[in-house]
């Protein structure tokens, strides 16, 4: 990888990781998105689209309310898309998902990492707040955004390090790599259904949900 | 007018100092700040508006704008501290419940049903694009909305808001998502398992083997990244058992 991909996948991976709570929330860090953009970057948009549209799957699953703790798809499809840019997809794929759906579960350990470090400030500056001090809130904003960027910098990183080892490495036969392939999907859409019948909660959103399906096959037959 | 741009770009990074103490109260004080300052010229209030501010509050972020609009309002208006902190107090559940319901659960799966939909039937970029630039310009100005109302109408805002679009729109965005949602699954399944093989036969197989499992999963004695990582080991032991 030459510097120029390398410096904009860093900052890019460290934007969406921004948009994941403390910034925007302007679907950035959503997989399809964050690999799309990471696609071009690398001159491969249809990995980007590939891998981001197998790790949305997983991410239908997840409803990012305040105080739960949720894994950061972000930067980890940023790295799993290094991973498979310029391979046969149907090799590449399964391999690349399953990197990108560990990287996000450890990236969930990080959000809580910055939560922490904002709650050290607010502790300090608590009376001041209190006092009703002008510039006091201000102050503990600005550094909980601080750490956000670095630990979503620090996330970046660690994924595109680890995709970029992994590639020089990891070696599979065809016939693994498409089984994993198959086992990667697979999950993802067991994310997204599952997500999907969570959600619904009600007989008349399963039917909303069955009717959408059957709309989907109905325009599959027809193509 | 300013004041009131400013207190939007603010709420754009709402959850930057988001603790379990206070939630997102230190970024509802921030957003707050140019919508107070007319109370500067009052030392006493402004010391007294900006320590209530700042205490524990929670709600969906899109939606935090009709808190930030409604308490300023209050506070400008000079009500009584103990109401503007039982307003504070009586928003955050609401405003959350809504907002989760109309955005985590309804727009933004529906907006990425919608991307996906799009580019399994070949799409690409643009459409892709399209879709997360109407939904920002959805979510910006479902923000402004609710500042305006919280500014229209200070410690009424619950009235106001009851009275609306709001609680119409945020059931019927689920069941939007729940349709596109659907009709991505067959689709983007034809599309990531063709060169697979056999790609009728697979995307048939893992749909409906997915179906079932994710109908097992909804109480969620295993989560499906967990199951995937755990069946991803299993494939690798297997082939290299074979080998």
């Amino acid at each position: 990888m030459s510097e120029f991909p390398l410096a904009a996948l860093l900052l890019w991976a460290t934007v969406v990781g921004l948009d994941l709570a403390s910034v925007l929330q302007a679907l950035l860090n959503r997989p399809l998105v964050a690999g799309a953009v990471a696609g071009v970057i690398l001159g491969d948009p249809s990995a980007g689209l590939r891998v981001g549209a197998a790790l949305e799957l997983f991410a239908l699953d997840v409803l990012p309310i305040g105080a739960s703790r949720y894994p950061d798809y972000g930067a980890a499809t940023v790295a799993a898309v290094v991973m498979a840019a310029h391979q046969p997809w149907v090799t590449a794929l399964g391999p690349a998902v399953l990197l990108g759906v560990v990287l996000a579960h450890v990236g969930s350990g990080s959000i809580v990492m910055h939560r922490r470090v904002t709650a050290w400030a607010l502790r300090r500056a608590a009376p001041a707040l209190d006092r009703g001090e002008p510039g006091v809130a201000g102050r503990v904003h600005v550094i909980g955004l601080l750490a956000d960027l670095v630990r979503s910098g620090a996330l970046a990183a660690l994924g595109i390090g680890v995709a970029t080892l992994l590639v020089r490495v990891l070696r599979f036969d065809v016939a693994t790599a498409r089984a994993l392939t198959i086992v990667a999907v697979a999950g993802g859409f067991v994310a997204a259904i599952g997500g999907a019948l969570r959600r619904a909660g009600t007989a008349r959103r399963i039917a909303w949900l069955a009717g959408g399906m059957a709309l989907g096959v109905l325009a599959l037959a027809l193509r | 007018m300013i004041g009131r741009a400013r207190a939007l770009l603010r709420l754009v990074a709402l959850q930057a100092s988001w603790t379990y103490e206070r939630m997102q109260g230190i970024g509802i004080a921030v957003a707050m700040e140019p919508l107070l300052e007319p109370l500067h010229q009052y030392p006493e209030r402004a010391r007294a508006a900006r320590a209530r501010s700042a205490q524990y509050f929670n709600a969906h972020p899109f939606l935090a704008g009709a808190a930030v609009g409604s308490l300023a309002r209050a506070e400008l208006d000079g009500e009584p501290g103990e109401r503007i902190l039982r307003l504070r107090t009586a928003l955050s559940g609401p405003l959350g419940a809504l907002g989760d319901q109309l955005f985590w659960a309804g727009i933004v799966p529906a907006t990425m049903g919608l991307a996906l939909v799009a580019l399994s039937v070949g799409g690409g970029l643009r459409a892709l694009a399209l879709c997360v630039a109407g939904y920002n310009l959805l979510r910006v100005l479902v923000t402004w909305w609710g500042l305006d109302v919280g500014l229209a109408h200070g410690l009424r805002v619950a009235h106001a808001i009851s009275g609306s679009w709001l609680p119409r729109a945020a059931p019927r965005a689920g069941d939007v998502a729940a349709v596109l949602v659907g009709a991505a699954v067959p689709l983007v399944a034809a599309w990531l398992l063709r060169g697979t093989g056999q790609p009728v036969r697979a995307t048939v197989l893992v749909v409906a083997g997915a179906a079932l499992v994710g109908a097992l999963t909804i109480r969620r004695p295993l989560s499906a990244p967990a199951l995937t990582v755990g069946a991803a080991v299993l494939t690798l032991l297997w082939r290299w058992s074979a080998a």
